[in-house]
């Protein structure tokens, strides 16, 4: 399996009024292609922040962070936005979802960004929305969807520009237990068709999922299983 | 694909200002004054003007007018007070012009006064009777359409001859041929030589309600010491006015160190002492509107930034999925240039009826809007969405993603 992604004594520090929080203290991770990672930790202990860096929404205060061999810290603003448009779909814990437009617009979002035509906008957002189960709800506003219809749609918009990683952060924390065994059984599903898939979580039951997991505590891995 | 972006972002302007109706109405409230008095105040300034052009044509571009007072607008009480102290013009400022005269060769008393003229049982009050020479008809360049003009005879002998108006024909003989019928003036009894041809209206007044007679007949009404004004065809502008005007500074006696105590009126001058007038008008609306504009320009930008720091999560998302800065400064300058573009098609609609409104109680001036302006009033808005939607569209754009998304 060749490395997707491979970073090397990560740090991250953010200023804070007059001192520092230093989020992560020397973070070493390696994932390859079509892996299923579950980052785990306590809240506090760094994994949104490892997530905002993988996901190139943030860059690291120092130390390597390899993208597809690609050195991420050496890349500009413009350049952070390509890569998250074309390699990364993001699922959020609230869905983030914008509310005065239907769901397959939500979806055809990440296409603009991609110069994709209209016409075909539409219709690749349509047939992701069927392939998550939603293909009688295109037209709906997401306050028309219960919590686990919005989720999907996040998914489907995640996968507009089908993109390599699919980064989730506590994908489930809105939702009851079936809703939520329902967002990991169709971020397996795309596991399974070689996606790499990385979640977020502090629930077990959903960390239980990946098939290899990495623990943080307090900014650094503290075990791997 | 660069154009589905734009249209895209358009698209978005739009349901975003949807989403936010009266929010964006009376954000554009601003805007819309402004180009409102601007299309207002340009479209009345230029139907005036065209319509006072075609008014004053009728005067004759060529013709100089030499009166004790001068024409235009705006005279100060002093100056008024200091005019009126003037010799009057009499005919012998006329005489000496047509004797003297040399770059110009046709002169003619006018003496205008407004009295009744009758014919049995009909009559037409008001009208204006002019007392002029025989060469009043080359002057004004207008010519009998029936009959003949006044002759060198009939002013000689001062005869009771007169040459209608169309006015006036149509009111006291609706069918039969007037040429030799007799009609009165002011009591007096009148010959029907000619019939003037039609001459329009001026200042929406109609030219034709008028009955010309020689002005030696007309001093008969008037006295000899009224003063009278003098119209001269000048062939060539300006010298000719300056050869009046040394013309009669020998007759009135003038020292040289005086002032001229007469005036020469012309209508081009007349239409440029308005255009300046009118021009300083334009000038102060346009402040007006500007600082109009700009106050809605400051709205526009305190909305944006509201909307801005509204919709921080949005900015987070669509940067996560992929929106370059640029693409999120795009939208928003997007967003505001739509909300002034609004505001500036609702400007030029209310401009435009405004001015219907005033054209048709006003009476019949026909005003019109000139192309220039609705170019004019949309490039600004465009301007000032760009000017005024460029601080709080950057300040989207620079947003860090991470902190747009934890944004609550």
């Amino acid at each position: 399996m060749s490395e997707l992604i491979k970073m090397k004594d990560v740090t991250k520090v953010y200023p804070l009024g007059e001192t520092e929080v230093q989020a992560l203290r020397g973070v070493d991770i390696v994932i390859n292609k079509g892996e299923f990672i579950s980052i785990i930790g306590p809240s506090g202990s760094g994994k949104s922040t490892l997530m905002h860096i993988i996901g190139c929404l943030d860059v690291a205060t120092a130390g390597s962070y390899f993208l597809q061999g690609k050195d991420v810290n050496k890349m500009n603003e413009n350049q952070l936005a390509d890569i998250r448009k074309e390699f990364i779909g993001f699922v959020f814990q609230d869905f983030y979802l914008l509310p005065d437009v239907p769901a397959w617009y939500n979806v055809s979002l990440p296409m603009i960004y991609n110069r994709v035509a209209p016409r075909e906008r539409k219709e690749k957002a349509i047939r992701i929305l069927e392939n998550v189960g939603l293909g009688d709800r295109v037209n709906h506003l997401p306050n028309q969807l219960s919590g686990g219809e919005r989720q999907r749609v996040a998914i489907a918009r995640a996968l507009a520009n089908e993109p390599e990683i699919i980064i989730a952060d506590e994908p489930t924390g809105n939702l009851d237990s079936v809703r939520g065994e329902e967002i990991l059984k169709i971020l397996s599903d795309l596991y399974a068709k070689g996606k790499t898939i990385i979640i977020v979580s502090h629930e077990t039951y959903v960390a239980q999922r990946g098939k290899r997991k990495i623990y943080l505590k307090d900014g650094r891995v503290e075990g791997k299983g | 694909m660069f154009r589905g972006f734009l249209i895209e972002i358009l698209r978005s302007a739009i349901e975003s200002i949807k989403a936010n109706k009266l929010r964006s109405l009376l954000t554009t409230l601003g805007i819309v004054i402004g180009v409102m008095t601007v299309i207002g105040v340009i479209s009345v300034i230029s139907g005036f003007k065209q319509y006072m052009a075609t008014s004053f044509s009728q005067l004759g571009a060529n013709v100089l007018y030499v009166s004790k007072y001068p024409w235009g607008f705006g005279m100060s009480r002093e100056e008024f007070k200091k005019i009126q102290k003037r010799d009057n013009i009499g005919l012998r400022e006329a005489e000496a012009l047509e004797k003297y005269g040399a770059s110009f060769k046709y002169v003619s008393p006018s003496i205008v006064r407004n009295m009744k003229v009758e014919r049995g049982d009909k009559e037409v009050e008001e009208v204006s009777i002019e007392g002029v020479s025989e060469d009043f008809s080359r002057i004004i360049n207008q010519d009998v359409s029936l009959g003949r003009f006044l002759s060198k005879d009939d002013i000689k002998y001062k005869r009771h001859v007169c040459v209608l108006g169309q006015d006036v024909l149509e009111s006291l003989f609706p069918e039969e041929s007037p040429i030799g019928k007799k009609v009165k003036i002011q009591g007096r009894q009148f010959n029907v030589i000619g019939i003037l041809e039609e001459r329009g209206e001026m200042m929406g007044q109609s030219m034709d309600n008028t009955a010309l007679i020689p002005y030696t007949t007309m001093t008969a009404f008037t006295g000899k010491r009224s003063s009278i004004n003098i119209a001269v065809f000048a062939e060539e502008g300006k010298e000719t006015e300056e050869e009046i005007r040394w013309i009669l500074r020998g007759v009135r006696d003038l020292k040289p160190d005086e002032e001229d105590d007469f005036s020469i009126n012309s209508s081009e001058a007349l239409i440029s002492q308005f255009n300046q007038m009118t021009s300083t008008f334009l000038m102060i609306s346009i402040a007006i509107a500007a600082i109009s504009l700009v106050v809605g320009g400051i709205g526009i930008m305190n909305i944006m930034l509201v909307s801005v720091s509204e919709r921080t999560r949005e900015i987070g998302v669509r940067k996560a999925i992929g929106a370059k800065s640029s693409e999120i400064l795009g939208q928003f300058l997007m967003e505001s240039v739509v909300i002034c573009l609004v505001g500036g098609f609702l400007g030029i609609f209310l401009g435009a009826s405004l001015t219907k409104l005033i054209s048709i109680m006003s009476g019949n001036i026909p005003f019109h809007i000139p192309i220039w302006s609705i170019f004019l009033g949309f490039g600004f808005c465009c301007g000032i969405g760009v000017f005024f939607g460029f601080y709080p569209a950057r300040k989207a754009s620079k947003l860090s993603p991470v902190e747009a998304l934890r944004y609550e």
